[in-house]
């Protein structure tokens, strides 16, 4: 009886929280390249007035440069970029 | 006899000297900090001009740091390639604290290249710029700027405005990530990470961004800064200055006065006609009266062309002495020109 209620609420918390689950890391991941994109907007030769006040940026934004590469399907940086490994 | 400098520059306790080059900016801007120094009021003399003329018309060595010149004034020349090679090693002392080990060399290897990109040298520079702002009332009552040529000093001037609004958008980005990613890691219910920390990284850039906007309400606020214009009776310095104030009034910056320098003096009684004096003191004429046409909304002030050209913090003083405000004649003659 115990195990049959457990199996009943792990149901409804994976109908119920999945979706908002997803959505939240969704809405991170877009999040997470916009962010990219304003730091290294420089790269894409869009100017980026304050790449000097935000250098301190760097190792965030190599951090999120790195897992996009990951998530994008490539397994190492594209040429001519950051090392990041 | 400091009367007449006493009454005629302006009252702000930050003031900048600007014009274009060879007017005599560095020269009026010395002269004006000595006279401040005189009344007791402690006063720093800054050049931002790359040339350093400032040292050289002072007769004293200058470094990056304020140094004391007579009592009451120090001065200071900022070198850029210094503001910047001070910059880069303040921020990756910052970044090796907070950044992973792994990445730490290739975030310095990112940070030396900025370090020689182009704008560079200016964003250290008006970080520079911005500190020193925050001095007056502190450790100066009065602050007085040598600035370099008109259009590079513009553009420091306007760049608090723009660089508060691109900060603050990085800023709110960054914690807009971090908050979703905190949000995340809850509902996915793993460990709980670094996120929580206090952010070191997070609060130098907020320290940063609100100085800069601290520099742009020190800017425009008409009570504590203005912009000194320097002109020569000549149509080119005129009409640069002309474009400068109308950008300075774009941006918000006051101006609180225009000296004219190098006038030509009356001419002396005993001294006969020449027809070369006499030429030239007809076309000054129109430029001066172009001037007060074109400059009447700001006080315009006069300096006499001198018999030699003061250097040395004595001669400097004796000009505090001969910047008066400009004789009314100037509109007179305007008419006689029409």
């Amino acid at each position: 009886m115990r195990r049959w209620f457990r199996a009943a609420r792990e149901i409804y918390e994976g109908m119920y929280i999945a979706p908002y689950r997803s959505a939240i890391h969704r809405e991170y991941l877009r999040q997470h390249d916009l962010f990219l994109l304003v730091g290294f907007s420089d790269l894409l030769g869009v100017p980026n007035p304050v790449q000097f006040y935000t250098l301190e940026l760097y190792p965030e934004l190599l951090e999120a440069f790195h897992t996009w590469h990951l998530r994008m399907g490539l397994e190492h940086p594209p040429e001519g970029g950051f090392r990041c490994c | 006899m400091l009367l007449s400098a006493e009454r005629a520059l302006p009252d702000q306790p930050i003031l900048f000297f600007g014009g274009k080059g060879g007017v005599g900016k560095t020269t009026l801007a010395a002269t004006a900090a000595l006279s401040f120094a005189a009344r007791g009021q402690r006063t720093l003399l800054v050049s931002t001009d790359p040339a350093h003329s400032t040292g050289d018309i002072l007769q004293a060595d200058l470094g990056a740091e304020p140094r004391p010149v007579i009592a009451d004034c120090w001065a200071m020349e900022l070198d850029p390639e210094r503001e910047a090679d001070r910059y880069i090693d303040e921020v990756k002392t910052r970044v090796a604290s907070a950044a992973p080990p792994r990445l730490l060399a290739e975030v310095e290897r990112q940070i030396d290249i900025a370090r020689v990109s182009p704008g560079a040298v200016e964003a250290a520079l008006f970080e520079r710029f911005t500190r020193i702002l925050e001095e007056e009332g502190k450790e100066f009552n009065r602050i007085v700027f040598d600035t370099a040529p008109t259009g590079q000093t513009l553009r420091l001037l306007s760049l608090p405005e723009l660089m508060t609004a691109w900060m603050t958008g990085m800023i709110q980005r960054r914690k807009k990530v971090r908050a979703l990613a905190r949000m995340w890691r809850n509902v996915a219910g793993s460990a709980k990470s670094d996120t929580e920390r206090d952010d070191p990284i997070l609060a130098a850039l907020e320290e940063r961004r609100a100085r800069f906007l601290r520099a742009r309400q020190i800017l425009t606020a008409s009570e504590r800064a203005a912009f000194v214009f320097v002109v020569t009776p000549e149509r080119l310095p005129i009409w640069e200055t002309e474009k400068a104030v109308q950008t300075l009034s774009r941006h918000g910056i006051p101006v609180g006065a225009i000296i004219v320098n190098q006038v030509l003096p009356p001419p002396a009684s005993g001294e006969g006609p020449t027809a070369f004096l006499d030429a030239r003191r007809e076309r000054e004429a129109r430029s001066l009266a172009s001037i007060s046409r074109d400059f009447g909304n700001w006080p315009v002030l006069c300096v006499h062309l001198q018999e030699t050209d003061p250097v040395g913090i004595d001669a400097l003083k004796e000009l505090a002495a001969r910047i008066r405000p400009a004789p009314a004649e100037w509109d007179d003659r305007m008419e006689e020109h029409r």
